[in-house]
């Protein structure tokens, strides 16, 4: 079998895992416009294509955050763009009670975002990654990280 | 003849009122059983009628009853010596199964709670935590399961006298027994309208008018009372169906527990609640009240400072 040339980077330094989940209709194709524009955005984003925001069920992002994720983050379209038409208000209206629930979890509550992207907004999405990787990483390592 | 043993731990002897609860039912079943350990009926010692024994006694059953979940290193061992002598063990009642209404104390450390026992309390003279010839407490209260297996779960606080006898019945039989994966509401009587809840009212609020049955009120959950039903598990109406608490024109507490193995009644009530456009901060200690009786499994912890 063959070796790969270059041995993959390992540092010590903590690197905070973040799921994404996107939805169909515009921040995933925010996140691939993103990409095709080589835009550059960090490597700790993995992200979930879903057909709604409105999907997101509290219990995918406490699941998430309490075996293994450190944030978690959910980009849907524009309140009034949806393409269910208010598939994202619901988001909305749930993303309050997850973050209170965090707290009930012993999470911080900035490990989780909300953020509108539009299929057009590549960059708006490559600057939500930075900035919730970013201020993961300056929170640490979820408790509950094995 | 089945042998039956039944042990009750860290319970309020509650269960055991309603397996006397049973009623005619009992009669029928009485002849096929043979109780050989049950410190709530009989003096039974574990060590020998004088304390003579070394080893713990109890006897051998085809049957375990086990009510209450573990709280302290003594029921442990308890619940341990059950598991050996007993075919099947049955965890009777919301205690055993998820850790009951003592499982709130799991949102304190230890201290907190010898503190507020022993010394806050405005109506305590402050002594010493006692240790003398008592068992150390285990460092959160466990439902039965986490420290045994368990074969048949009959949740409940306390659980249904009808749910006991069918379940004593599936045993009696050979066959395995377990409830429905249905939510309270599949059973609930009440009318729903798909009306928007605008705030949460307390139950002390009137509910059901006096002389208004609950088949023509309208769902609770829709007058603003904070009802567990949608995350509760089935079956405490027993033969009767409707859910005993809704019958009493009061709303679910849940204390059937998850409806799936392994879901969580907080996260799965707030997500409902916020999504029909009600204020999450609006519910009053949500993760006690939401959690009020499944918090072993480490669902009820407390908080890490920070």
């Amino acid at each position: 079998m063959a070796q790969p040339a270059v041995e993959p980077v390992r540092s010590n330094e903590f690197e905070p895992l973040v799921l994404t989940f996107c939805c169909n209709w515009c921040a995933y194709a925010g996140a691939d416009l993103a990409g095709v524009s080589r835009m550059q955005y960090p490597p700790n984003i993995r992200i979930i294509r879903v057909m709604c925001t409105g999907m997101i069920h509290p219990n995918l992002v406490i699941e998430a955050l309490t075996k293994g994720a450190d944030g978690v983050l959910v980009c849907g379209c524009h309140i009034g763009d949806c393409h269910y038409q208010s598939g994202n208000m619901r988001a909305e209206a749930r993303a309050d009670s997850i973050k209170l629930m965090l707290e009930d979890f012993g999470l911080e509550p900035e490990r989780f975002d909300l953020q509108w992207v539009s299929a057009s907004e590549g960059a708006r999405f490559a600057q939500v990654a930075t900035d919730i990787v970013e201020r993961v990483r300056a929170l640490g390592p979820s408790p509950y990280r094995v | 003849m089945v042998r039956v043993s039944e042990e009750w731990l860290n319970i309020c002897g509650g269960c055991e009122v309603s397996i006397l609860d049973i009623g005619e039912p009992l009669l029928d079943l009485l002849p096929q059983l043979q109780f050989v350990h049950m410190p709530v009926l009989m003096d039974h010692k574990y060590f020998g009628q004088t304390g003579e024994g070394t080893t713990m006694e109890i006897p051998e059953a085809e049957v375990g009853i086990i009510t209450g979940g573990i709280r302290n290193e003594e029921e442990r061992q308890i619940a341990t010596e059950m598991r050996k002598r007993c075919d099947t063990l049955i965890a009777l009642g919301s205690c055993a199964c998820f850790g009951g209404i003592p499982a709130l104390a799991n949102q304190y450390v230890m201290e907190d709670l010898y503190e507020t026992v022993y010394r806050a309390s405005y109506t305590t003279e402050p002594s010493a935590t006692p240790s003398e010839d008592l068992p150390p407490l285990t460092d959160r209260i466990y439902a039965v399961d986490e420290v045994v297996d368990v074969d048949a779960y009959l949740p409940g606080c306390p659980t249904s006298p009808d749910l006991i006898v069918e379940a004593l019945t599936a045993v009696l039989e050979g066959k395995p027994f377990s409830l429905p994966e249905r939510s309270v509401c599949d059973e609930c009587p009440t009318t729903r309208e798909k009306k928007a809840v605008t705030s949460v009212k307390r139950p002390l609020e009137s509910i059901v008018p006096p002389g208004q049955s609950v088949e023509s009120s309208r769902c609770l959950m829709e007058l603003g009372y904070l009802c567990l039903g949608p995350v509760t598990k089935a079956g405490c109406g027993g033969h009767d169906k409707v859910p005993r608490c809704i019958r009493a024109g009061m709303p679910c507490r849940g204390c059937f527990g998850p409806i799936r193995e392994g879901a969580n009644p907080m996260v799965d009530m707030m997500g409902a609640l916020s999504s029909i456009g009600l204020d999450p901060r609006s519910i009053p200690d949500r993760s006690a009240t939401l959690q009020r009786y499944t918090g072993a499994h480490n669902r009820l912890r407390p908080l890490p400072s920070r």
